[in-house]
């Protein structure tokens, strides 16, 4: 079976910067760069709508505005933004905004490449004690449906649901449990279906909220 | 019954650590587009969790690893605690071991990619020349290796049926594959293909 690479678009006012970024990631395995932008204007000229897409934001100061706008440009987009820090202050915003998550400009080049594929699939990429912060910030009156379970979790469903609600990613619970990053996929969207939830946000949330969050 | 795709993928490892000539990109792109699930490595559970990898052959090291870092490939470490002793024998035995380790060194060197260890002639040469060092280096090492092989085949099997479904690739050392392969096949879930097939 294929394996379909994550289509990746930069987005960097700067031309320094563009290159910079399209020479350092071009060679990485499983990603494609699909595009390169100055202006958010372009955005919907490069957008491949069947494939998993990461834009990965380059600015000197992210605001909440510009990335509710690229949200709305392209709703399925995985929006990968780079900061200064993990700064709750910061990334907050950008999330509420609809920022996928946020990577330190002091991470690897590794660790770059594998939040570029996890925002592709729509994962929360956060370092996990700042996503686990994250979401409970986040939290704050927002439903996470009900406590009651649709059908009981198996318990490697609860395994996954325990590491989903400490900010992993499905590759991290992947290596974690030594499963595919595809039996993961499999499992999230079953455990998604018995908490009634539709996202891993939600799913995330609801763990914290019924016992299964990490241990404080 | 769901059958589980299984390649099994040779490299001359310890001439890797030797200063010649050989191009680990060519085997990281081989993985790359073979892009399995799950890459069981030679390597103890230890050393992943502590990641501790000077110890390990420079295509896990500087290869396999950092490429599974970056992608969504799952390492499994199948290695067994202790580390397998290279045959060693004293006298003549020891000059022949040397001289075969030599042509082994040889094949290696004239290898055009990583695939070429894993077809054809190549494959059989150095599967009967490794054969020879183990008689050679007498019953320990035989028995040790054997082994070793069991245990890397218990492991493979583990995996398979945690996750039945998924693509595996297995890549140890060449020496391992002619018995390794075979072992799996008695397992009706799995299915052992060619690397080019998985």
């Amino acid at each position: 079976m294929p394996v379909m690479s994550t289509h990746l678009i930069i987005f960097a006012p700067a031309a320094l910067h563009r290159e910079a970024w399209r020479a350092l990631l071009k060679d990485q395995p499983s990603i494609v760069i699909g595009g390169v932008l100055a202006d958010s204007a372009r955005l919907a000229a490069v957008l491949q709508p069947d494939l998993p897409t990461t834009l990965l934001i380059d600015l000197p100061t992210p605001q909440p505005e510009v990335i509710r706008s690229l949200k709305d440009s392209g709703p399925k987009l995985g929006l990968l933004v780079l900061v200064q820090s993990y700064d709750l202050s910061e990334i907050i915003p950008l999330l509420k905004a609809g920022a996928t998550g946020c990577i330190s400009r002091d991470e690897s080049v590794g660790d770059l490449a594998r939040a570029i594929i996890a925002a592709g699939r729509g994962e929360i990429v956060l370092p996990p004690i700042v996503a686990v912060q994250a979401l409970t910030a986040l939290a704050h009156g927002e439903p996470v449906g009900s406590a009651n379970l649709i059908e009981p979790l198996t318990e490697r469903e609860v395994d996954v649901l325990r590491l989903l609600a400490q900010g992993l990613t499905n590759k991290d619970i992947a290596q974690t449990l030594i499963l595919s990053v595809r039996t993961i996929d499999a499992h999230l969207r079953s455990i998604f279906a018995k908490l009634d939830v539709r996202s891993r946000t939600e799913a995330a949330l609801w763990a914290a909220r019924n016992g299964y969050g990490p241990e404080k | 019954m769901s059958r589980t795709s299984v390649a099994v993928l040779g490299t001359l490892a310890e001439f890797h650590r030797e200063p010649i000539p050989y191009n680990l990109s060519a085997l990281v792109k081989l993985v790359t587009e073979l892009h399995p699930d799950l890459l069981c490595l030679d390597m103890t559970p230890e050393q992943w969790q502590r990641r501790e990898f000077d110890d390990l052959p420079p295509e896990y090291r500087e290869g396999l690893l950092p490429l599974a870092n970056q992608t969504d490939i799952v390492v499994v470490p199948i290695g067994e605690e202790r580390a397998l002793e290279e045959p060693t024998a004293s006298g003549g035995r020891g000059r022949v071991i040397t001289l075969l380790r030599k042509g082994l060194g040889l094949l290696q060197r004239s290898a055009p990619g990583p695939t070429a260890i894993n077809e054809g002639w190549r494959h059989h040469v150095a599967n009967v020349l490794y054969d020879t060092i183990a008689r050679l280096a007498g019953n320990d090492i035989r028995h040790a290796w054997h082994a070793h092989i069991t245990h890397l085949t218990r492991q493979i099997l583990e995996v398979v049926r945690r996750d039945p479904g998924c693509r595996v690739l297995v890549v140890v050392n060449v020496r391992h594959c002619h018995h390794i392969r075979p072992a799996l096949r008695k397992h009706p879930e799995i299915d052992v293909v060619s690397y080019l097939q998985l």
